[in-house]
């Protein structure tokens, strides 16, 4: 038996290790609050010599309950993110008082009301107030979304330098780790493995990331995104997220750069900020799946309504006869410039098409100059391409990218028209460069900008422009069925293709303001059952053209411009798209020498046809929903419906995903604390079995000094 | 399980957190009597209480605009039925007018009478609505419908508005038709279809030609009438020898019809009879007039002249009479015609009323159904939240009471 310790040293140890852990139990229980406080124990091992060794304290951590809490805090972060933001859109839309479809109800309900009066003022008044109403709720629904668009980029931006600091920490905290770890061979430093733990769990809020052992099995720790770019290397090096906003730096996009210091260049990278994971990924997402789309779904609904109502009203007449013109005045947009443009002073100016309202899409555009401009006005191709609001190209149904090259004018008042109703107006003469691109988007501020055109009443063109009565001396029994006006464009030259048989003074053109020798259809007289004359207001009148072989009394001007003969139907007239811009069907059978004069429908203001038009594009399918050739339509309600039902059916997959991975953490955060966290009535029972052992070691220690007093006694 | 401090804790104000989060949601859907606090509730519930919503407030207007159209309709009716009555007033005036033993002082009276009711009737063909619109003159409802000038050449009555009508939408698929002109109304009738002698030979002395059938003469008229060449309204009445007239389309040089005839003794040819005195080889030509259109107004104005004519010989005012009956039967038809019109759309009306109160019930229902909060179940749900929170209440503080600190001296 070796017997190399005697009593004194192994009470010593006794008494040292029970101190150690009563430390220990003491330290528990002081870091109880502590935030990322993980519990130590202190272990011995006894020495062969007799006695306990000094002992090792060490955190009580179950590595897989730390990564799986800091997936599920991810999980949470994106979340939480990715609901609250959504949230507060749900709610502004459950509102009674924002509600656009109330606004267009009541809108259409005033619209209805005056049509029952058309000479009513005051009904009049009233649909502008209601128009009014409609345009504020469109534009404070818009600011709204914008605002909450500037928060997502200013949150975006919080949590990036959030999530850049504390890769710092971490990095820092890597460095401070191995010094101390390499320096002392006792405890671990478990203070600052806390704190960067900590560090860790606060990062994997804002990003889904992995950690790993140093490979040099040092106490460093590596930390990647989830996607496998690194952020924080072993040695405590660490790269950090930058935003960057080309074109558009209204909407940030994140890279992830290096952090070199200075003579050494810094690298960037991409990030794919969907797969981001955490707040970041969270905000992303809902920037790119609800808040871009609901404002581009309801620029487009303002816009398709204001085009719509603006371009029946053109078709009518006012109540101060004259045509009528725009009610609400749709915002125009600018292409924004690339940064590789050869010249970033000049521009290009887009607005939406007149009467093409029912074409746009919720699309971005892409436009990129294909040939370098040449000729007086200069011309040149472009290629447009359809964009997603995240920047994406649309496909179409096979899957190809939607795009269209045109030739385009490069002149001041000349506007290109485009795909998806809107049209393209370049600088006058400029010299655009091959390769320079501009990104539009058309309907990101369009609700924001929409307003009215005119503020009275008398502007609403209730009634139509033209009026066909029956000739008072016909002996025939027909009668007028309808009467359609489709086009009102005034240009009494011919030079626009669009020109109507309105003379712009109240009136229908006569010979005199054509360039063709007749003018406009201004009445048709029957010279048998079957044979009709279509002839102008000249005195006596010109025929303009003879149509026989009729069968059929519906749109007697159509059948004229399809088989008018002697003389033909004049070419100066076949040559543009719609004229003369109305036509009119009969009923019953006229006699030969009955006649239907059409005219400018002169104190006609108690006609209503166009205000039950008006009326009805309620009803009617208008608004585009798809960017597919078919595009189906549906009406105003419907459409907010779908942004409502939309927004709704995201938020609630969003609480659902929220409350699905709070339950996650809950059971991670416990299973974490179950193993790491204080329990004050286990340290309490320590406290008492840890001063009992110290006491029953400094009682070895009496009981040796009595031995050695016995000893001494004995040999006195 | 190991069971640290924290963890009862934390749990115990979960739970609570948990709790006072589903009592407010409760509390708010009873507050509001809606269960449907944010779209996100009930996404597909939401869009379609906005579209039930639009459908709820379209029928509220089409119900306003169903009760103008109705009120418009009816005073137009109302119109009509007066413009009747006095009508008919006047065609007994005219009938018992024709009695011969009417003296001019007589015939004097009754004409004032006819008066009053020809300005009662021009009157009515002005109807003017609660917003001081002419309802008869078409678009142009500013300015009267029917202006009367009793001096002007030729009608003395015109129509000055113009054909137009409106429409108002009654449900989403049904417009009807608010308004009618006066044109089509008034204006539109014709007068009693008529022929003048246009010449005779010198060997003939005509004694009457007159139309005695109307029937008969309207079929002959309306057949053949050519409003574009005058000439083929023409007819010539050759006498023949052997007591023959042949009666010959001047226009087409075809013979219509060849009768027997005997000088001085009545003859017939598609209601019209003549008498004269001629021999072979006499002829004598006739025109079909032209037919006119005469508002009621018109014909009662002729019918008043006539009847105060001082020199008015018997035949003409014979035919003045004829004239008159012919004209306000014409007029009273094409009226009774729009009264049956103006009827059926007052019906239909009713019957989308009806539908549309039908519809609004039904969607009613519909929208309550995704919307209101069921106050039964809500509130026996804030019951078992309010329970919950209470015993977490009570029991958090017994639970973190328990420590073995509290045993140690």
């Amino acid at each position: 038996m070796i017997k190399t310790a005697d009593l004194f040293s192994i009470a010593k140890t006794g008494v040292n290790a029970s101190g150690r852990l009563l430390s220990t139990t003491s330290n528990n229980i002081a870091n109880i609050n502590t935030e990322g406080y993980v519990r130590e124990r202190t272990e011995f091992k006894s020495e062969l010599t007799g006695g306990v060794n000094i002992g090792f304290t060490d955190r009580v951590l179950n590595q897989f309950a730390m990564n799986q809490l800091r997936r599920d805090i991810t999980s949470v972060g994106e979340a939480q993110a990715f609901f609250d933001r959504a949230e507060g859109l749900d709610n502004v839309l459950a509102s009674e008082a924002n509600s656009i479809s109330g606004a267009i109800t009541r809108f259409f309900a005033s619209v209805q009301t005056a049509a029952d009066d058309a000479t009513n003022i005051t009904s009049r008044d009233s649909v502008l107030g209601q128009a009014q109403g409609l345009v504020n709720r469109i534009n404070t629904l818009g600011d709204f979304m914008t605002v909450k668009e500037r928060e997502v980029e200013q949150q975006i931006d919080d949590s990036v330098n959030n999530a850049n600091a504390l890769i710092g920490q971490i990095g820092n905290l890597n460095k401070a780790i191995q010094v101390i770890g390499n320096s002392s061979n006792v405890d671990t430093p478990s203070a600052l493995m806390n704190e960067r733990d900590l560090a860790i769990r606060k990062l994997a809020e804002f990003m889904s990331i992995e950690t790993r052992t140093s490979p040099n099995s040092d106490l460093g720790l590596v930390v990647n995104l989830t996607s496998g770019e690194s952020l924080v290397l072993a040695d405590g090096t660490f790269n950090v997220l930058a935003l960057d906003g080309e074109p558009d730096f209204t909407s940030a996009q994140l890279r992830l750069s290096t952090n070199y210091a200075p003579p050494k260049a810094n690298t960037t990278l991409n990030v794919q900020e969907e797969k981001m994971g955490g707040a970041l990924g969270g905000l992303f997402r809902y920037r790119e799946q609800i808040l871009e789309p609901a404002q581009r779904d309801l620029g487009k609904l303002s816009t398709a309504l204001a085009d719509a109502f603006n371009s029946q009203n053109r078709q009518g007449m006012d109540l101060d006869q004259q045509l009528g013109g725009n009610i609400f005045e749709l915002p125009g947009f600018r292409g924004i410039n690339y940064p590789d443009n050869s010249d970033l002073s000049l521009g290009v100016k887009g607005r939406f098409t007149e009467g093409a309202g029912g074409d746009i899409t919720n699309s971005d555009y892409q436009l990129e100059v294909l040939t370098s401009p040449t000729g007086s006005p200069p011309t040149f191709d472009v290629q447009v391409s359809a964009l997603n609001s995240d920047g994406t190209a649309q496909l179409d149904e096979s899957g190809t990218p939607i795009t269209q090259v045109l030739n385009v004018s490069a002149q001041a008042g000349t506007y290109n028209a485009m795909m998806g109703g809107i049209e393209i107006e370049f600088a006058s003469g400029a010299a655009y460069g091959v390769g320079d691109q501009f990104l539009f988007q058309p309907l990101r501020k369009a609700a924001n900008d929409l307003s009215l055109a005119t503020t009275r009443g008398e502007d609403l063109a209730f009634a139509k422009p033209l009026r066909v009565d029956t000739n008072a001396a016909n002996l025939g029994d027909a009668t007028i069925r309808s009467v359609t006006v489709s086009n009102t464009t005034i240009d009494n030259s011919f030079g626009n293709i669009q020109a109507s048989g309105f003379n712009g003074a109240g009136g229908i053109q006569s010979a005199s303001e054509t360039p063709a020798t007749v003018g406009a259809p201004a009445s048709v007289l029957f010279t048998s059952a079957t044979e009709f004359q279509v002839l102008d207001n000249a005195v006596p009148p010109n025929i303009i053209t003879t149509v026989s072989g009729v069968t059929d009394m519906n749109n007697l001007l159509q059948q004229a411009k399809d088989n008018g003969a002697s003389p033909p139907w004049p070419t100066e007239f076949a040559a543009l798209q719609d004229y003369p811009g109305y036509d009119f069907s009969l009923e019953g059978i006229p006699k030969p020498g009955d006649s239907f004069d059409i005219s400018f429908n002169t104190n006609g203001l108690a006609d209503n046809r166009n205000a039950v038009e008006l009326a009805g594009l309620q009803q009617e399918d208008t608004v585009r929903q798809s960017i597919g050739s078919n595009g189906n339509k549906a009406t105003f309600n419907e459409t907010y419906a779908n942004i409502v039902g939309s927004i709704g059916a995201q938020t609630a997959n969003g609480k659902i995903e929220l409350a699905a991975s709070q339950v996650l953490q809950t059971q991670s955060a416990d299973w974490f604390e179950s193993t790491s966290g204080v329990s004050l009535d286990e340290e309490a029972a320590n406290l008492i079995q840890f001063q009992q052992s110290y006491a029953a070691a400094a009682r070895i220690l009496t009981t040796a000094q009595e031995l050695f007093n016995t000893i001494l006694s004995a040999a006195r | 399980m190991r069971v640290t401090t924290n963890l009862i804790y934390n749990q115990n104000l979960r739970n609570i957190d948990a709790n006072q989060g589903n009592l407010v949601d409760i509390q708010q859907q009873l507050a509001t009597g809606k269960k449907l606090l944010r779209p996100s509730d009930d996404p597909v519930g939401a869009a379609q209480v906005i579209r039930l919503t639009e459908e709820l407030d379209k029928i509220t207007q089409y119900q306003r605009n169903n009760d103008l159209t109705t009120n418009s309709l009816e005073l137009q009716e109302t119109a009509l039925r007066s413009i009747n009555d006095v009508v008919n007033r006047a065609r007994v005036l005219t009938v018992q007018s024709g009695n011969g033993i009417l003296t001019t002082q007589d015939r004097k009276a009754i004409g004032a009478e006819i008066e009053q009711i020809r300005n009662q009737v021009l009157d009515l063909m002005n109807t003017r609505n609660a917003s001081g619109e002419y309802v008869f003159a078409g678009y142009q409802s500013s300015s009267q419908a029917f202006e009367f000038n009793p001096g002007a050449t030729g009608d003395k009555v015109k129509f000055v508005g113009d054909d137009g009508e409106n429409q108002i939408q009654i449900s989403d698929s049904v417009k009807i038709q608010s308004t009618s002109s006066g044109k089509s109304i008034f204006q539109e009738v014709f007068a009693r279809l008529n022929f003048d002698v246009t010449a005779q030979s010198p060997g003939v002395e005509l004694d009457t030609a007159r139309i005695d059938q109307q029937g008969s003469f309207d079929n002959f008229h309306k057949q053949n009438f050519d409003p574009v060449n005058a000439a083929n309204n023409q007819y010539r009445f050759d006498v023949l020898a052997g007591n023959q007239v042949s009666v010959t389309n001047i226009g087409t040089g075809s013979v219509v019809s060849t009768q027997d005839f005997e000088s001085g003794e009545p003859f017939r040819f598609a209601g019209m009879e003549f008498n004269f005195t001629a021999s072979p080889g006499d002829s004598l030509e006739i025109n079909l007039n032209r037919p006119e259109k005469k508002n009621l107004a018109e014909t009662l104005n002729d019918m008043f002249v006539a009847l105060t004519s001082e020199s008015i010989s018997e035949a003409d005012f014979v035919k003045a009479i004829d004239n008159t009956l012919v004209g306000l039967d014409n007029g009273l038809e094409k009226m009774s015609l729009e009264s049956s019109s103006i009827g059926a759309r007052l019906n239909i009306a009713q019957s989308i009323r009806e539908s549309n109160l039908d519809s609004e019930v039904t969607l009613q229902a519909a929208r309550s159904s995704i919307e209101d909060v069921d106050y039964a179940k809500a509130s026996t749900e804030f019951a078992k939240q309010e329970t919950a929170l209470q015993a977490a209440f009570q029991s958090f503080p017994r639970v973190s009471n328990l420590s073995l600190f509290n045993y140690i001296n």
